[in-house]
């Protein structure tokens, strides 16, 4: 079992039973008078950390939380959180 | 105009009947012709099954004192379940014959018509279910009852560990309706070493002590 995810709500699962969320960018922008472009780059533009990342992951096959975790994408390993 | 509505479980299981009655519209099995000792699975099926969620559970009327604090725990009583899922969400589930009145708050959905539920019980239950579930449900750390929510055979199901002895045990299992034929079959594949035939309802009762 490589990958394991703890979930708040049952624990460690393994990494299956969780589908990937996105990196965390924190809130969103403010509507009011939100130009297109940072509308744009908050959606699509990505980080793409080579380390320790903050983001987003969905327990599918258990409880059904949405939940932030810190993963270390260079070694695919949940790390504690910071 | 009185419309009698004809209710299907959406779980067929091979046997053949020898006590059965009419409950809610639903064809209900209490009893299979020539159930051995050995494992059983249960369709549980036609019991009421309702969701409740709420931001403050434990307010909630007449159930809010049964809802178990924290998710995973379970609450016992004469023919109720209940499970707490997440910190706004638990499930009761009802096993008396006679439907109970659900209450008509936003806090309440009536599932059972959305989801099947199925039961094993006797030997070996927790040896067949490790064929086809990762989850530890024998795990000595917890003690019966307690839920886990998690694959069972890949399906998303809450699993209703309600007994665990070195005899045997009681494992419930629900989820989503469509999966019912399937999940059957994955059962029956995988407890053909154990030996696993239907029964009735009131084997599931016996077990937890409910009577007949």
């Amino acid at each position: 079992m490589a990958f394991t995810i703890t979930c708040p709500v049952c624990g460690i699962r393994r990494g299956y039973e969780f589908r990937f969320g996105g990196e965390d960018k924190g809130p969103m922008p403010p509507e009011e008078s939100l130009a297109s472009e940072t509308w744009c780059e908050y959606v699509h533009m990505n980080n793409c950390i080579a380390g320790i990342q903050k983001e987003w992951w969905f327990h599918r096959d258990g409880c059904g939380s949405w939940f932030t975790i810190y993963r270390d994408t260079t070694t695919n390993q949940q790390v504690e959180n910071r | 105009m009185t419309i009698n509505l004809e209710r299907r479980s959406p779980v067929k299981l091979k046997g053949r009947p020898v006590k059965t009655g009419i409950r809610e519209g639903r064809q209900i099995v209490s009893g299979y012709a020539g159930a051995g000792k050995g494992l059983h699975i249960v369709d549980l099926s036609h019991f009421s099954r309702w969701d409740i969620q709420d931001k403050r559970l434990s307010r909630i009327q007449p159930y809010g004192d049964m809802i178990p604090e924290k998710p995973g725990q379970i609450f016992m009583d004469k023919h109720l379940l209940m499970g707490r899922l997440n910190a706004t969400q638990a499930v009761a589930w009802h096993f008396s014959e006679l439907k109970p009145d659900m209450p008509q708050t936003q806090a309440f959905t009536d599932i059972t018509d959305a989801a099947v539920a199925l039961a094993l019980t006797g030997p070996a239950v927790y040896d067949m279910a490790e064929k086809v579930c990762a989850l530890d449900l024998a795990d000595p750390l917890k003690t019966p009852p307690f839920l886990v929510q998690g694959p069972f055979s890949h399906v998303p199901c809450h699993l209703w560990v309600l007994d665990r002895t070195d005899s045997g045990g009681c494992l419930a299992l629900t989820c989503s309706r469509g999966y019912a034929h399937d999940m059957v079959n994955s059962i029956l594949e995988a407890g053909a070493e154990y030996n696993v035939t239907p029964e009735g309802e009131d084997i599931f009762r016996a077990w937890l002590g409910w009577g007949g």
